[in-house]
């Protein structure tokens, strides 16, 4: 059978074969590799469109050798299987204990903090953008778990619509 | 002229004379003669009041000096000849009349005068047409219930969104269809001193200081940069249009003032705008400042309202428009009377 994948990869030299590797260790064969370095995303990661070939338990492999290498797949056969998801944060953010607040977010299964950038304003309140990357139906999970957060420690939290 | 053989009188009282009321007088003056021609409707303005004085002819007043009376004596009392101290119920009392204008301010802490003035005009079998969300807010069902056990017509398209089309869009345009949310911008104020925010780089303080020198803000915003508005709408759309029984308690309100230029500054950075935004759903009722992506259907700026209908049979319909203002709201005002016209004429 025939799998077509979307993966997020790092834009540094040596990455794109370090997802390669694995492939035909563990018997499914590569029939296509789209490298688009033009679309890179603001953490520098850029779409690596996969379709491979070989049977269903060798390409299950290939998914879990991916999944144990921390890659990062956006689709899967054409489904969207990652979202990311943004949210900004206004308040005393680093009196709060900043690091609680993303250790709080990566407890979630399937979710992780991919980008975080704070903007301070001397003794004022603090800004922060957070990016959390979350399976694609863990959104409103992601959303209800930092609200929580945010009420907890007095922050003002905004989120996408 | 087709019906003047036919031509009926449609008699109007307008409570309150601020921006809005002046605005419905107005109105009529420009349309009065499409109003004859189309629906064969004379449209006379029996009465005025502003809050403590009134102006009252049964034969009817000039909307145009009723405005310009207004204007440079502050005082409908000084109207010529018909100018006089009566002022809120009395009005109703002294002067037979099919359809009251009910544009007092918004008031949420008991919806009065406006409550008391729709109740008592239903209570004698007259129609009526507000622009005023503090009582709706607080009792929709009250008014609703009231306005059926009279048997009159009640609208209230200007309540929400100004001369945005939203209720009778939903009510009348997208009736085949359920809704399962509304999403929108619907406060005007609060849009304005955001987009400044954003194309500017300035402060909260900044900006708002400004806009209520540009007289976008009133003196007291906090009706405006608290949610309190925005909430009010919240509650009247999620009654009118999505059957949810709430009433201005159940919605969860966060203002826009203390958003940061950093915040604004880095939600940019990743394609993102914040607006304060109006969430009705069964799920919640809330106004919240929120992302919104650039480009989006939200992506609207300066006083512009907007909002998002999700429907079932027709996708997500999304309108535009102008929030506020004296003949923009009194256009909405004059379209909901053109309905009743439509149905009892």
């Amino acid at each position: 059978m025939r799998m077509d994948l979307v993966l997020a990869v790092l834009d540094v030299p040596g990455q794109l074969v370090r997802v390669l590797e694995p492939i035909s260790g563990l018997g499914a064969n590569l029939v296509t590799v789209i490298h688009k370095r033009d679309v890179k995303d603001d953490k520098g990661k850029i779409p690596v469109q996969l379709t491979l070939e070989g049977k269903r338990e060798n390409l299950q492999r290939v998914i879990e050798k991916f999944r144990e290498l921390e890659i990062t797949i956006l689709e899967m056969d054409g489904f969207v299987k990652k979202i990311i998801v943004s949210t900004i944060l206004i308040g005393h953010i680093v009196d709060s204990d900043i690091r609680d607040t993303m250790d709080k977010i990566n407890k979630l299964e399937g979710v992780y903090v991919s980008g975080f950038d704070i903007q301070l304003n001397g003794e004022n309140k603090s800004s922060a953008l957070i990016n959390i990357e979350a399976d694609l139906d863990k959104k409103q999970l992601v959303f209800d778990r930092v609200e929580e957060i945010a009420n907890e420690k007095q922050l003002l939290m905004i989120n996408e619509v | 002229m087709k019906f003047s053989d036919t031509m009926k009188d449609c008699r109007v009282i307008i409570m309150g004379f601020g921006a809005v009321g002046q605005g419905v007088a107005n109105a009529i003056s420009l349309k009065k003669e499409m109003i004859k021609e189309e629906y064969g409707v004379n449209l006379k303005i029996v009465a005025a009041a502003d809050s403590s004085t009134s102006a009252i002819c049964q034969e009817g007043l000039d909307e145009d000096l009723l405005v310009k009376t207004k204007k440079e004596t502050g005082k409908l009392k000084d109207y010529p000849e018909y100018g006089g101290d009566k002022s809120n119920i009395d009005v109703l009392e002294s002067v037979d009349y099919d359809c009251l204008f009910e544009a007092t301010p918004t008031n949420i802490i008991d919806g009065e005068p406006g409550r008391s003035l729709t109740l008592k005009a239903f209570s004698e079998g007259k129609d009526v047409v507000t622009s005023n969300k503090g009582y709706l807010a607080l009792n929709f069902n009250e008014i609703i219930e009231a306005a059926k056990e009279n048997n009159v017509l009640f609208r209230y398209e200007a309540t929400v969104g100004g001369a945005m089309p939203i209720i009778n869009l939903v009510k009348d345009t997208l009736s085949s269809c359920n809704v399962s949310s509304i999403i929108g911008i619907l406060n005007g104020t609060t849009n304005y001193i955001l987009s400044r925010m954003t194309s500017e780089g300035s402060s909260y303080e900044d900006i708002l200081r400004e806009s209520q020198e540009l007289g976008i803000a009133e003196t007291n915003p906090e009706q405006d940069v608290e949610g309190i508005d925005a909430a009010c709408k919240t509650v009247i759309l999620a009654n009118s249009l999505l059957s949810i029984p709430a009433t201005y308690s159940d919605v969860s309100v966060d203002g826009i003032s203390s958003i940061t230029s950093e915040a604004i500054d880095l939600a940019k950075r990743d394609g993102y705008l914040i607006k304060l935004i109006a969430e009705v759903s069964p799920e919640n009722l809330k106004v919240s400042p929120r992302l919104v992506k650039e480009g989006s259907a939200y992506d609207v700026n300066g006083t512009l309202n907007m909002a998002t209908v999700k429907t079932d049979l027709a996708g997500d319909v999304s309108v535009i428009g102008l929030g506020a203002g004296s003949i923009e709201t009194a256009s909405a005002m004059l379209t909901d009377l053109i309905s009743i016209l439509k149905l009892k004429y």
